[in-house]
């Protein structure tokens, strides 16, 4: 059986060139100012999402739990989630081209999840499979998949927001939602990204730790502490003391940029999660 | 039997003629009764709009007789005596029925591609029909160019993007708020675009207007015709906290909002986004103001520019278009012959005999 023969690996492989797929096609909408609204890049992102779930389900079967045990693991968890979230909410109206957006992000992380060493073996059944465990790490990769599907749509702000401001055509022209609604979805992401982020880190607390150290004294859980910060400044400052809607999606835009940025390197610091 | 047409439009003659010719619709059935017992036509639909008074007939007689006929008939009709030449122009098939689509498709309007024509030309094409004056071939025409008219709706951009200041100021609205159902507008000055305007973002649903001018009989004569509340020209500043778009268009010779003005109005907004509309000449907003935080100003340049640049995308399409109409005028002109008698609820193909 073809199937079988496929690695969880091999699926992965083959999502991400759809999402590569996706990417090139959301190049020439970008070009045409996202006038054309079909569902080719829906159809490719949707594709590639699928083969994903193909790829998480076979791994997760092969270790009965939840497949989050190794960067490899965790960040395919994350792109899955996003691509998800991407999916159901290029549903609403005029957020199709939310999947323009999102597939150079799961293309790019997708490649990056890919380099061997990020994925090294370990034992059939590893001892990361009770439902703490699960639990914290699926709240903690799905708050991830908020914050960049949050990401994603102040992009989309910034951009129509930077066409209305410079009376460029292809801000009437384009098929992009209204500024306002973009702010409004950016917004709820955020809020749902830090609640989901708060559970994780609550469950974190609860489990136990092998080198019995205190959970604030790990780096990956320090990292952790002011991503949650930032971001709940984020909110504050918008929803309570009047930040500009430009300040805030800015401010989505790169501490997402960073937390990417520095979610491998604060992993492989991290005891807890490379004991 | 062919079909020709016979009229003058927008691109032919002035409004002043076009008036004399038109047909008030009530005395159409009788036009289209004495044309046909006249023996020039055995089908005829008269279409009569602001832009072009046509006559489509499905003819028994040699084409240039038939010119003949139908130009004494309809100088006869109106009882137009004065000298007519390039105004009045005749087509024979198959000029007549690539016209025809043309026309439904809004590709020989005055606002390429604008839809309003389809609707005219299908109320006159029912007005006919509804007095048993159009029969086989004319039926399948019309129909066909309906049919084609939606397909070039469906598959290209003709209609897309507003070709007016006042759509164009809606359309920006509808891009910057979620919904225009919950907006106030404020209108400074009340000119005629801005009437226009105001009108436009009412239809689309905007809440409620505001009217300031400096005469207040003006402002409360317009107010209460768009249902709206006017205010004295002194105290439109006070209105800032609730609104969400202004239309400015006085005749003041300076600046009446800057920077400075606005800065304080918008954190009193709470940032809340503003589009401001800037008609008058010479301006009424200093174009600085576009750069504070969540206001965008647009003057009657940039809207001209916008419609300006979507006619143009109008006028990329017009080749798409033509090729979807030679596609479904062709079969037309293939089965050039009268169909067999059919009678259903919606489409009635009828050959009928001439009453002479």
């Amino acid at each position: 059986m073809l199937v079988n023969w496929f690695t969880d690996r091999h699926f992965f492989m083959i999502a991400v060139a759809f999402y590569g797929a996706s990417t090139v096609y959301s190049v020439f909408l970008w070009r045409r100012g996202f006038r054309k609204d079909d569902w080719v890049n829906y159809l490719l992102l949707a594709a590639g999402v699928a083969l994903h779930t193909v790829a998480m389900f076979k791994r997760g079967l092969t270790l009965h739990s939840c497949p989050v045990n190794n960067l490899y693991e965790a960040t395919t968890f994350l792109l899955w989630a996003l691509g998800l979230a991407c999916l159901v909410y290029s549903l609403l109206p005029r957020f199709k081209f939310l999947a323009a957006f999102t597939a150079p992000v799961l293309f790019t992380v997708g490649v990056f999840a890919l380099m061997p060493s990020l994925d090294p073996p370990h034992g059939p059944k590893p001892d990361f499979s009770d439902w703490l465990r699960s639990l914290h790490a699926a709240t903690i990769l799905q708050s991830y998949g908020a914050f960049g599907l949050a990401a994603v749509a102040a992009a989309m702000f910034l951009m129509q927001q930077h066409d209305l401001k410079f009376h460029k055509l292809r801000a009437v022209l384009s098929l992009l939602p209204s500024i306002q609604r973009l702010e409004l979805i950016t917004l709820r992401l955020t809020i749902v990204g830090l609640v989901l982020f708060t559970v994780g880190l609550v469950s974190g607390e609860q489990l136990p730790r092998p080198d019995g150290k205190p959970y604030f004294s790990d780096p990956k859980v320090i990292w952790s502490a002011l991503m949650w910060l930032v971001y709940l400044e984020l909110i504050v400052a918008r929803m309570f003391f009047g930040r500009s809607t430009r300040r805030f999606t800015i401010g989505v835009v790169v501490v997402f940029i960073f937390l990417l940025l520095t979610f491998w390197g604060t992993n492989l610091l991290s005891g807890l999660h490379h004991s | 039997m062919s079909v020709v047409v016979i009229g003058l439009s927008h691109r032919t003659s002035p409004v002043e003629l076009r008036e004399r010719f038109a047909f008030v619709e009530a005395k159409i059935p009788d036009a289209l009764k004495s044309l046909r017992e006249s023996g020039v036509a055995s089908e005829a639909v008269i279409v009569s709009t602001c832009n072009r008074v046509e006559i489509f007939a499905a003819t028994p007689l040699e084409t240039a007789k038939a010119f003949v006929e139908l130009k004494k008939f309809l100088i006869g009709h109106h009882a137009f005596e004065d000298p007519i030449n390039d105004e009045l122009y005749t087509l024979a098939e198959p000029q007549s029925l690539y016209h025809l689509f043309k026309v439904a498709c809004g590709l020989d309007s005055m606002v390429l591609g604008e839809t309003e024509i389809l609707g005219q030309l299908k109320a006159a094409y029912d007005l006919a029909l509804k007095h048993g004056h159009t029969g086989a071939r004319l039926n399948k025409a019309f129909q066909r160019a309906f049919h084609a008219a939606k397909n070039v709706r469906t598959h290209t951009n003709i209609q897309r993007g507003s070709v007016s200041v006042a759509s164009v100021a809606v359309e920006l609205a509808e891009k910057i708020f979620s919904s225009l159902g919950d907006r106030e507008v404020l209108v400074i000055g009340a000119g005629d675009t801005s009437e226009k305007t105001a009108r436009a973002l009412l239809s689309r649903g905007a809440k409620s207007i505001i009217v300031a001018n400096r005469s207040l009989d003006r402002a409360q004569a317009l107010a209460s015709e768009l249902g709206g509340r006017a205010v004295s020209f002194d105290d439109w500043a006070g209105e800032f906290e609730k609104i969400d778009i202004v239309i400015s268009s006085t005749a003041a010779p300076h600046h009446i909002l800057d920077c400075a003005k606005l800065e304080p109005l918008m954190k009193a907004r709470r940032q809340r986004p503003l589009l401001l509309i800037d008609i008058a000449v010479p301006r009424d907003i200093d174009p600085e103001v576009n750069s504070l935080e969540n206001v965008y100003l647009y003057n009657v340049d940039d809207l001209q520019g916008i419609a300006a640049d979507y006619l143009k995308l109008r006028q990329e399409e017009t080749v798409r278009c033509e090729e979807i109409i030679a596609e479904k005028v062709k079969p037309l002109l293939e089965t050039n012959s009268i169909l067999p008698q059919m009678d259903t609820d919606k489409h009635r193909f009828k050959t009928l005999p001439v009453d002479v």
